[in-house]
């Protein structure tokens, strides 16, 4: 196939098992629903087509007040953190870094610590995500200008340590408040690995936009991140104010994670691991790799989300370690894979 | 437009974190001129390199077209300079096309959505370029696995397709067998006389300087040492007292290897 082709096939191959993971994770669960009734009851919900008539009202709620909302948390986390994910490598030229690299799951943590350990309601049932994407900015844009103070230009590996420090300092802040929060640490502890249960639509109303217009945003910078992944110094010799545009990309990458994290916890690996799969299999440029990581890491998560609730029923896995525990081997097979075909 | 001035330094002085690298530096190239900078290692020749392609903030003055290089924008730049500098790590893995691509850069920002046109045009710019720096075979594949030299050309041609006024090039010929050398110094050459384009380049090897360049300006301790014809510099005793040692001397011993 040529790299075209490839290309658009990769798109549309996506988008199909994005809708088909989406409703699996619908139908999997302690009361199995099949995959027809599922698109029968999102079908009504959506265009009011009358497919429902021979379903049962508690499975129309389960379908739709519960798993669907789940399911669609889950990919959406998966997409804003994957399309950061990517951003993020790109402009610091680092394949190990993410926006957790410049504090977003700290500061994150911290902000929902407060929350929990204080009671604090301001927000009703969106506090927490309110909080925990406050002070992930907060964290990332300290981190920025502490780097920008160090160093002009802004080079990456200043921006790489000055995150990293100040994800540590916070992290210890972090550690200081769960440690002093007598037995509200348990809750801590559980918000920070991650899950996406008994969360509704009220959290999907949030994520939703900000995730599709975040990831558009990011894609409008498409040529500016292809020019920088090849360094700060070419990016300006072509005629990338450089500066100026790795501040606003980091930034929207930290909102994005920021929201996602505060919603689902700090959940890892699918945010390096998607935009990778996506640079190896299909292609390197950002118009593609921003949204095919998103999709990538949003069929990731849903699989995640299936694999923490079935695994050991009735009691649930955290999703941070199940996302690590599938996407670990993943990653090495998709290198390995490649190691073997070149020295072949 | 031979004779008119593509670039005019005055009192440059630069450098990092405040120290001077660079000292009170003057020259002029004219528009299709050929400029090497030649100099010993940690003479400063990438910094000031770097100051002309308006990554270093200067004191002093560099002309472009008539205007002082400080007060333009990087658009503003960029559509006139283009620098080709050493490449370190390629971490993602692009297409030798794709990266070429990149110098179009500026072109492809004028609308938010491509024209059919306009991307005729870009492939068609970018496939010239392959084919002139002969790595249009290598198009697809990727840039993590090319060898040194085709990495080179690879850049050079981006560097090219960027169709800037005036070229920089920080030692373009360092990963270069000898034959690509001679071929890299014709192309530049060729498209410098054929455009009417300028050419300021480091670059190490003396013999190869004196190849390409018209005029050279050697530079010892950030201070300009001697500024004139390739032959006049090349036969100075300033660039023996730059390089301290007898330049003309270990030239012709390292000749004598082919003389039998």
């Amino acid at each position: 196939m040529s790299r075209h082709s490839r290309s658009l096939f990769a798109v549309i191959a996506l988008i199909v098992l994005s809708i088909l993971t989406v409703a699996v994770g619908v139908a999997v669960g302690s009361t199995g629903i099949s995959l027809s009734e599922v698109f029968a009851v999102v079908f009504n919900k959506l265009i009011g087509s009358d497919a429902i008539n021979n379903i049962d009202d508690p499975t129309v709620a389960i379908v739709w007040n519960l798993r669907l909302p789940r399911a669609l948390l889950a990919f959406f986390t998966g997409c804003a953190l994957s399309a950061s994910g990517a951003v993020v490598q790109s402009v610091l030229k680092n394949p190990l870094a993410s926006p957790y690299t410049l504090g977003v799951s700290s500061g994150a943590s911290l902000g929902a610590g407060l929350v929990i350990a204080f009671g604090i309601t301001a927000f009703g049932g969106l506090t927490l995500a309110v909080f925990g994407t406050f002070f992930a900015i907060i964290t990332v844009i300290a981190a920025i200008a502490l780097a920008t103070r160090v160093d002009r230009s802004l080079e990456s590996t200043t921006i790489v340590l000055c995150g990293m420090v100040l994800s540590l300092f916070i992290n210890a802040l972090f550690t200081i408040l769960s440690g002093l929060s007598g037995d509200k640490m348990t809750q801590i502890l559980r918000w920070q690995m991650g899950s996406f249960s008994g969360k509704g639509w009220d959290s999907i109303k949030v994520l939703i936009p900000i995730t599709v217009l975040g990831v558009l945003v990011l894609m409008m910078f498409s040529k500016e991140l292809d020019v920088l992944s090849f360094g700060d110094e070419t990016a300006a010799s072509v005629g990338v104010e450089t500066r100026r545009v790795k501040w606003i990309l980091l930034v929207i990458s930290s909102i994005l994670t920021g929201t996602a994290v505060s919603f689902a916890g700090a959940i890892g690996f699918i945010d390096l691991v998607a935009p990778h799969i996506v640079r190896r299999l299909v292609s390197s440029k950002h118009c593609l790799v921003v949204p095919l990581s998103a999709l990538v890491g949003g069929v990731f998560m849903v699989i995640a989300d299936i694999v923490s609730r079935i695994a050991v029923i009735p009691k649930e896995l955290p999703v941070s370690a199940v996302t690590a525990l599938i996407g670990a081997p993943f990653f090495v097979y998709v290198f390995f894979k490649r190691v073997k075909r070149r020295s072949a | 437009m031979s004779g008119f001035t593509a670039m005019s330094v005055k009192n440059l002085s630069c450098g990092y974190d405040g120290t001077d690298i660079i000292k009170d530096i003057s020259f002029e190239v004219k528009i299709g001129e050929r400029l090497c900078i030649i100099g010993p290692n940690g003479s400063g020749k990438t910094t000031l390199l770097r100051a002309l392609a308006g990554l270093l903030p200067y004191s002093g003055s560099i002309a472009l077209g008539g205007s002082e290089l400080k007060t333009l924008s990087r658009r503003q730049i960029s559509s006139k300079v283009a620098l080709f500098s050493q490449l370190g790590t390629v971490y993602f893995p692009y297409t030798v096309f794709e990266t070429v691509a990149l110098g179009r850069y500026l072109a492809s920002k004028k609308s938010i959505i491509p024209s059919r046109q306009s991307r005729l045009e870009e492939n068609e710019a970018v496939e010239k370029q392959l084919r002139s720096l002969g790595i249009w075979d290598i198009r697809d594949k990727t840039v993590t696995e090319l060898s040194g030299g085709q990495l080179q050309r690879t850049l050079l041609a981006r560097t090219f397709v960027q169709n800037p006024e005036i070229i920089l090039l920080d030692e373009p010929t360092n990963h270069l067998d000898l034959k690509f050398n001679l071929e890299l110094v014709e192309k530049i050459k060729e498209w410098t006389s054929n455009e009417n384009k300028t050419a300021i380049g480091v670059i190490h090897d003396l013999t190869l300087a004196s190849r390409l360049a018209d005029t050279i300006l050697l530079i010892g301790d950030g201070k300009t040492q001697k500024l004139s014809d390739a032959s006049d510099v090349l036969n100075s005793q300033e660039i023996n007292q730059t390089y301290g040692i007898d330049i003309a001397d270990a030239m012709r011993k390292s000749l004598a290897f082919w003389n039998n």
